[in-house]
């Protein structure tokens, strides 16, 4: 059952990454970022499961903590971006 | 099956790796070096590393992802085009994945018991873990007692680079950057990244301290409960700009934190020298030498987490008042 799972989970990792890889905007790759990190910390869950060591979520745990911190960073990396365009196009 | 698991992710690994080589964007990299970093932890994972992956991911994931992004912010989006050199270039690496793809074939098969890796120190370390230190997670035994000294090295390695970004990135003194127009930044304006973020921030820092304090248990220690906190706070000062969160934690408690860890280490090693013990031998701490050498083990990682927590703040700070200088 946990094999079937994992596998699931790898084909839309492959997914995520054919988005990541081919774009174009790089919307499409931070999403493709977040999607593929998201299914880490599923993978990780599972096949902690799989090999019976549940202790090992804290893992997946610390992933999901994180992860979301490097996808806010995008976004604030986007807006200041913006930012600045806009003060040199109101210069 | 965990081996074909692991065939596949090692593959997509490649793809990942291959695509960051060749493409010219420079912020499409860093998008996929994070997506190189959760395969490498997912892979680490599956052959059993825990510790490993825990550090793969704190420090992968999440302040890589976050320095990258702001270097990128000093520089351009796109990679100069460098001409010629690319066959030179070529050639050696051709020759020496040759060399390397060569030497695999004289390598024990994985996970085989008998291979020299497993007979040489490994099994006396196992063997005497529970005797000298009675904890479950003989990694951390490894890593801060037995071989306590390597790792006295790499903090000092962690403090080292930290000095060595600071002075490339030239900070100025904190009288003159608050003098200066401090711009807009932070998410301050978007309200669910606020919300969710702001609930966020205590939770990181509460398992950072988990993962410090756990660390002889399950996976985890200072380096990996450093990595996390400072993500913790990394979190705060793009929700609410980064001058707030210098105001909460001041450039001169990061500097702290940094010499202060690395002079906990060493300050442990010549306590055990005054008690008359050897240099980093924790049994000496207590009159019970197993009760002593789960003090220094708890002390000197502590020590670790205070460097790499200040390290990597310290040179998020740094790019972050470049940034404001430009």
């Amino acid at each position: 059952m946990y094999i079937v799972v994992s596998i699931a989970i790898l084909v839309t990792m492959v997914l995520a990454l054919v988005r990541a890889l081919l774009g174009p905007t790089v919307y499409d790759r931070v999403l493709a970022v977040n999607v593929f990190g998201t299914k880490t910390v599923l993978l990780l869950s599972v096949i902690a499961f799989l090999y019976g060591r549940p202790d090992f979520l804290d893992l997946a745990l610390a992933y999901a903590l994180i992860n979301v911190v490097g996808i806010l960073a995008v976004l604030e990396f986007f807006q200041d971006r913006f930012r600045k365009q806009e003060r040199v196009d109101s210069d | 099956m965990i081996y074909v698991f692991a065939l596949f992710l090692l593959t997509l690994l490649v793809i990942t790796a291959v695509a960051i080589v060749r493409t010219e964007n420079l912020f499409v990299a860093v998008m996929l070096t994070s997506i190189f970093s959760l395969l490498m932890a997912a892979n680490f994972f599956i052959l059993d590393a825990a510790d490993v992956a825990l550090t793969e991911a704190a420090v992968g994931a999440g302040v890589t992802t976050v320095i990258f992004l702001s270097a990128l912010a000093l520089t351009g989006d796109w990679e100069k085009p460098r001409p010629g050199g690319r066959t030179v270039a070529l050639g050696t690496v051709g020759v020496l994945a040759m060399l390397l793809i060569y030497a695999s074939f004289d390598k024990p098969r994985l996970g085989d018991p008998e291979a020299p890796v497993h007979q040489h120190v490994a099994p006396w370390y196992l063997e005497k873990t529970p005797e000298y230190m009675d904890i479950p997670n003989v990694v951390t035994a490894i890593l801060s007692s037995f071989r306590g000294y390597d790792t006295l090295g790499e903090v000092f390695v962690v403090f080292a680079a930290c000095i060595g970004v600071l002075f490339i990135l030239g900070v100025k003194p904190a009288r003159q950057t608050a003098a200066a127009p401090q711009p807009v930044s932070g998410l301050r304006h978007h309200l669910i990244p606020q919300v969710v973020g702001r609930l966020l921030v205590p939770f990181i820092v509460l398992f950072g301290l988990y993962v410090q304090f756990h660390g002889e248990y399950g996976p985890g220690g200072g380096f990996q409960a450093g990595a996390i906190i400072a993500t913790g706070v990394i979190l705060y000062a793009l929700l609410e700009g980064e001058a707030e969160a210098l105001r909460a934690v001041p450039r001169s408690v990061l500097l702290a934190l940094v010499v202060g860890g690395a002079l906990l280490y060493g300050a442990v090693g010549v306590v055990c020298m005054l008690k008359g013990g050897a240099f980093l031998d924790y049994s000496v701490l207590a009159a019970d030498p197993v009760f002593g050498q789960q003090l220094g083990i708890l002390v000197i990682e502590a020590g670790v987490g205070m460097a790499v927590c200040g390290a990597l703040l310290s040179i998020f700070h740094a790019f972050a008042a470049r940034e404001s200088m430009t």
